[in-house]
Order: C-alpha cells, then structure tokens, then sequence
C-alpha cells in the first residue's frame, strides 16, 4: 500500500541521519598506524609511523616539534605524527585515552599530572630502559622525583623540560629606590622591606604608574605553585612524609601564607591583580605595571623576540632575575615544574617509542627544544650549558637545582584543586580585609582545605 | 483499477485515499484513523528512539552512576565500580563534616540567588524596553534591531568581555562609577569576593534582556490597540491598562519565557567559568560549576551525578508548580 512505502523513506532516512551524526560524535580518536613493523629493533631502520600528542609549547606547537624530529625521522626511518593538544582538554583526553586503550603511541604530560596518569594503568614502567640514557642519575632529584608514582614501583615517565620560578624584577625600579640586586631579595625580611621602598621612592616609571608586586588569584592554573615555595620556605610542607595526610594546615603552613597576607597589608600587593589569570598578570609585568613578579623561565625568553609586543620598552631592557627569598628554616625553595613523556602501554610499537624518548633525552635536542620554548632542559647536563647563556639564565638555573616537586600521588590535581581554592580564598579575603587576617582566621581556612584533602587522599581503590 | 470494498467513496483522482478522511454514517472509520495514527508513529519513531538513546538513557545511566563509589582510583570502571547507596546523596544533603557539603551549600544558596535575580531582571527588562519600543516612531527599526545585539553575542564572548569591564583598577565600570560620574568614592572589587555574584548575574540580564523583549513585543503587538482606546475612553488611566489589558493578555508569554528562563539560569555554565575560572569562589560558585569541578577535574563523578540528580529533582518541582500556577493559559480554549 502507498502509506507503508511512504512511511518507511522518510524513517529509513531519519535512522541514517540520526547513525551518522552519532558515529560522527562519537569518532576523533587517534590510532597509530599499524604499519608493518620490522622485528629488530636496532640499527635497522623501521617503516614506523608513531602518533605523539604535545601540548601548545612553543609559538607553532606542530612545526617546531616536526622539524626538531626531521634527524630522528632521517636516522631510524620512525615517522612522527605530531598532533596537537589544548592545555585545557589535555587532561580529559589522555585519561580517556589512557582508560580506554585506543590513543596515541606516545604523549606529553604535565609533572604534576604524572602520577594520576600512572595510576589508571595505562602507560608502560620505563624502569628497565632508562640505564641506556644514564638512568636516573643524569637527572636532578626533585626533576625525577615527577617520574614516580607514590605507592608503585616503576618509572612511568620521562622527564622532557622543566621549569621553575624565580623573582622577575625592574632593575631601573630598584636601582631608582636604591636596592641592590643581590641582597633587595635575600630572605622574607628584606623582601617585605624593598617592596616598601619601592612603594614609596617610585610610584611611576615615565609617568606611568608602576605596582610593586602583585600575582594573580584563584584564576590562575598555577596559583599553587606560586604560593606552595613560600610554604615550604616557612618550613611546612603539602602533605604528611607518608602522603597520607595534608599538612597544609601547621602552623608553618600559615606562616608561609601569612607572609603574603602582610604583603597586601603592607600594600605593597597590588590586589587587583587577584582578578586576572596567570597570562594577564604576566603581561602586566611586561607592560610596565609591576616592578616585582614571580614567574617561570619562559617569560625570560621573550625578552629577545621583537614581534612579541606586550613588552613595554623600559621593561623590556630591565628585567632582572633573584631566586626567591630564603624564609624562616634559612633557605629558599621554588616549584619545579615542566613536562614529562609517557609511553602508552596500549601502543603497538613499544620500542620504536623508546627510541624515541631516547632521542628526546639526547643533550643536544634537550637544548634546541628547551630553547625554542624557554623552559630549561630536563637533563643535568643539558641544563649547565643553558644556565651559561647569561646571567638572568644562570640565576634561574641556580633555582632550578633549588627546586622542589610535590608529593607524586595520583589524587595531587585533586588536593592541588583543593588547595587553589583555599588559596584564593585567603588572598581575596585579605584583599577586602586591608590584609588584616588574624592567625586563626588564616588556619581555619587551611583547616578546611587539609579536611577536603584528607577527604581526597582517603578515596579507597574500592 | 483496484477499487477496496471498504471504501465506496473512494475518488479516481485526487490525493491518496489513506489521506483522504473516510467519512461513513458514523464519522471517520476506525480503519482509517488507525492507519493514520500508524503513518503518525512511524514518522515520530525516529526522533523517538534519537531521544531513548540520547536523552532517557544517558539520564538513566547518571542517575545509576549516583549511587557508585566513584573517585579517582575506581572511575575507570564506571558502571562496575562498588555500589555506594544513597551515601552520596547523605553526604552531599546532610553531612557537614564532609567538604562536599559545604561546596553543596554554598553552591546551591548561590544559583538560587542568581536564577531569581537573572529572570526578575531578565523579565521586567524585557518587558519595559518592549513596552517602550511598542510605538511607531522614526527610527524605530534600527533601535529594536540595535536591541538584538547583546543577544547574539555569544556567552563565551560576553564573560570575557565582562571579565576585562569589571576588573577593579582598569575596567571601565570602575572608570564610570569613580572617575567619570562620581557616584562612588572607592572602587569595588567585582571579580572576587561578595560582589562577584553581581558580577556574574549582570551580564545574564544584559545578555537574555534582547530576547525577552523581542517575545514581549511580539505580543504586545497582538493586542488590538482598540482594546487600549476603550478603556481610555472608559477612563482607564496608563497603569491600570496595564495591569488589566496587557498583563493578562501577556500571560502565556510571561509563562513560557519564565519556565525557561529559569531552567537555563540553573544550568549555567559558562559564563561564571569564562569570567572566573573553574572555581568561582564561595559567592559566585553555581551547581553547574561545582558539578563540572568536582565530577572532571576531582574524579568524583558519583557526587557529581548525585548532585545532577538532586538538581534535576528540583528542577521537576518547579516545572511542576509551574504547570500548576500556568495551566489554565495553556488549555484550549472551550469550542
């Protein structure tokens, strides 16, 4: 009958639209190719395709990583499918990858990311390969430190480039209020007491006017790592030895962010700077508006690079490098970061991705890369020859080999989050309260932030 | 020609006769109305089953999921992961010694406060600029079309673009408030701290105000303009027009732009993510951000389904007192 037949098209066509929008939803995974894979591994060159996941790095995140990879390519015959991931959904698609099983070969991974990842089960333990490049010695502990899981033995990573976080200052600023360099940021006392000076000798640069200091808030990924050295510098510490409990509740804890606190008292913090994200409070530094900043390595390298244009020219020619202030234990500490490679356990090349992190871990790429983005390298050895550049480079170095990473548990991005949220909330709130906090309204609030991680570290594996 | 024997007025031309209504002695045949009914079903099966599969069974799987233990070591396993009961939910509702709660809490009071500030504003708005727009003036196209823009930015464009006006030392709502009109002798801190719940609530006004009036005007220009001239001769003044003409006649419009309004301003998203981050803080915090942070960035996708549930459940409860309170708008008419 005519009904049926008519019924059945426009139903028929429905279906298919309706499979084809969902098969279109539901697809973008990346597979390797599986290319026919010659057995030795060795000399002999492999008709390989990897696939490699990297995060924006560098300003042209897929050529820069393409053309550094063209002499491993030319040597082993192993062709490199460099596919770019966002910072902001990096996180996401590599555990979906990871829990899954089908991703890439191999892929880039914050340090602070590795344990969790280590911790689904789907990357490959390295352990037994890393003796051909020098093992863990050619590395600085707190930089292999990133590599381990808490809890389970095995190397899950490499570390590829770090970074670390040093005092970025105005030497015109300092040297117009009359501070020396090398002792304006020696320890906590004489930071406070040059932030002060600044404030009142030089209000303006060129008729512009110029904030102290200032770092961003709770908007910033990185507010932790900001805040963390000065933690440690107090003497306290993320967690407990045993990782097992926070202990970002002591009372060396609160002295640590006390310090900041008494900066935004003393006014010399420029509070509005809690409103932007880490980028925009770099920018600010860079335009003129900040004579004193805590930033990482990367911000070092665009001082060169002329098409890079938030640099305002005053700034541009006075910036100046300290490692942070030593604090009450007598010593300083900063945030080691960067970013590490992992090999998925999933992928069908296992050794073809070995030779590949190996020629990533050779000096000579360390340094090219490393520089292409201002970060440091990894390697120790790598990583002198850097510092040698000049001496704002050398000061970071100094930094680097001061560095310290956090506990290596697969819920740190959890108590990390935790922690950002506690931290954020202190600053604002010493930011409407003229920095007047009392000690105990300090530690309540880290009490709530080592509860809700002590609630984080206490998830079972059920 | 095939004449069938149940159908003796069937035409040699003319449309196909399953369309044409059979009409015996008693009304349209049975035959007939189920055949019609059949062709109806097929044509709705496909964006049926697209809902199931979509829509109803998703939803199923999250309200399922809210009864796991889920977390950072047991997500992997989703559906195999250990069965946790209504923990979640007690957790969530009751237990302040558990930090979920508080961020529950906080997140709840807030949403609430910007869903009843963005649609009170949202609403009266949209209803007075329509109600000054209604009238045939020179130019009168160009200001409602200029109107429209706010709408047609996109949310993501509009936070950021907020996020700059609001900033406390550079921003120009600063810059007009302090420097240019004076009506302030401090300039507040919007981004961070008790202002920041304006912070976000402003722009959604500012942002759903175009649409709102584009439906108002639309009905208000489907009211006869002699009904307004009656009652003026009448001696009805300008307000009590309003109240007694407008009003009512507006009703099913004010109904339906409430019911939605309301369910979208409980799931915003990305306007408090785009101006302040994953972590909005205690004031600006929403269901929807505190859901998203806990569920993708803590792995704790059982509470995260939990408190969808739970804000699903409340959603329902005002759908219903909804449908209570506006019901009668939406009856047919009696023949």
């Amino acid at each position: 009958m005519v009904p049926r037949r008519i019924a059945v098209a426009p139903a028929a066509i429905a279906l298919v639209v309706t499979a084809a929008m969902a098969v279109a939803a539901c697809g973008g995974s990346s597979k390797s190719d599986s290319s026919s894979n010659n057995a030795a591994s060795g000399p002999a060159k492999q008709n390989v395709t990897l696939t490699m996941w990297t995060m924006p790095n560098s300003p042209n995140p897929t050529g820069d990583l393409q053309k550094l990879l063209e002499p491993f390519t030319a040597q082993t015959g192993i062709k490199v499918n460099v596919q770019v991931v966002g910072w902001d959904v990096q996180l996401d698609r590599i555990r979906n990858a990871a829990v899954s099983g089908s991703g890439p070969d191999v892929t880039q991974a914050g340090t602070t990311q590795v344990p969790f990842f280590a911790a689904l089960g789907g990357f490959s333990d390295i352990s037994g390969k890393v003796a051909q490049i020098g093992g863990s010695g050619g590395y600085n502990p707190a930089v292999w430190n990133t590599t381990k899981l808490s809890g389970k033995n095995g190397t899950w990573a490499l570390p590829w480039f770090t970074e670390a976080r040093a005092v970025y200052y105005r030497k015109d600023v300092l040297k117009k209020a009359g501070l020396d360099p090398a002792t304006a940021f020696k320890d906590w006392d004489t930071f406070r007491a040059s932030l002060k000076a600044i404030k009142q000798k030089v209000p303006s640069v060129g008729g512009k006017a110029i904030e102290p200091f200032g770092q961003p808030g709770s908007k910033a990924f990185d507010l932790v790592h900001d805040m963390m050295p000065f933690v440690w510098a107090a003497g306290g510490s993320e967690l407990s030895s045993d990782h097992k409990t926070s202990t970002i509740n002591s009372p060396q804890a609160v002295e640590g962010m006390k310090f900041m606190t008494q900066l935004i008292q003393d006014g010399t913090f420029d509070t509005s700077q809690l409103e932007r994200d880490g980028t925009q409070v770099e920018n600010q530094f860079k335009g003129g508006k900040l004579a004193v900043w805590i930033g990482g390595p990367w911000v070092l390298a665009t001082v060169g690079r002329k098409d890079d244009d938030t640099w305002s020219s005053a700034a541009r020619k006075n910036v100046g490098i300290a490692p942070l202030p030593a604090g009450p234990v007598g010593k300083a500490f900063t945030f080691l970061g960067g970013s590490d490679l992992m090999v998925f356990k999933s992928s069908k090349h296992q050794d073809a991705d070995w030779q590949l992190l190996k020629y990533m871990a050779s000096d000579k790429v360390q340094s090219q890369y490393a520089q292409l983005l201002g970060m440091f390298p990894a390697k120790q050895s790598a990583q002198t020859q850097f510092g040698e550049q000049d001496a704002n480079h050398q000061e970071f170095l100094d930094a680097v080999r001061e560095g310290r990473t956090y506990a290596p548990i697969a819920q740190w991005a959890e108590v990390e989050n935790a922690y950002k949220g506690s931290f954020g909330q202190i600053l604002s709130d010493a930011a409407s309260h003229g920095g007047n906090v009392s000690d105990a309204t300090l530690k309540s609030q880290l009490d709530k932030a080592a509860k809700q991680a002590d609630g984080l570290l206490a998830q079972s594996t059920g | 020609m095939v004449v069938p024997s149940l159908e003796p007025d069937v035409r040699v031309s003319g449309p196909p006769p399953a369309l044409e209504p059979v009409v015996g002695r008693r009304g349209p045949s049975r035959r007939w109305r189920a055949r019609r009914h059949r062709l109806a079903y097929r044509f709705i099966a496909p964006a049926l089953i697209f809902m199931l599969v979509i829509h109803v069974l998703p939803t199923l799987g999250g309200v399922a999921l809210s009864f796991k233990n889920l977390n950072t070591f047991t997500f992997s396993r989703l559906f195999g992961a250990p069965w946790n009961g209504l923990e979640n939910y007690r957790a969530i509702l009751f237990d302040s010694a558990n930090p979920l709660h508080d961020g529950f809490v906080d997140a709840a009071r807030n949403s609430l406060i910007y869903t009843s500030t963005t649609v009170a504003g949202t609403l009266t708005g949209g209803l007075g600029i329509a109600l000054l727009l209604n009238r045939k003036m020179r130019g009168i196209k160009v200001v409602r079309t200029l109107m429209l823009l706010p709408w047609i930015v996109p949310s993501f464009v509009v936070a950021s673009l907020w996020q700059f006006m609001w900033q406390s030392d550079d921003g120009i709502v600063n810059k007009v408030l302090v420097d240019y009109l004076h009506l302030l002798g401090h300039r507040p801190v919007w981004l961070i701290g008790d202002n920041s719940i304006w912070a976000i609530v402003i722009p959604s006004v500012w942002r759903g105000l175009p649409f709102a009036m584009l439906i108002f005007l639309a009905g208000l220009q489907a009211i006869p303009a002699e009904l307004h001239e009656a009652a003026a001769i009448d001696g009805a003044g300008a307000w009590q027009r309003f109240g007694r003409i407008t009003l009512p006649l507006l009703k099913p419009l004010i109904a339906v732009q409430l019911l939605f309004n309301v369910i979208y301003a409980m799931y915003q998203y990305s306007i408090p993510v785009v101006m302040m981050g994953t972590n909005p803080g205690p004031h600006a915090d929403l269901m929807m951000t505190l859901i998203v942070r806990q569920s993708f960035t803590n792995n704790l996708f059982g509470f995260g389904s939990a408190a969808s549930v739970l804000l699903m459940l409340v959603m329902l409860v005002w759908v219903a007192i909804w449908y209570r309170g506006f019901r009668k708008e939406f009856e047919a008419a009696p023949a």
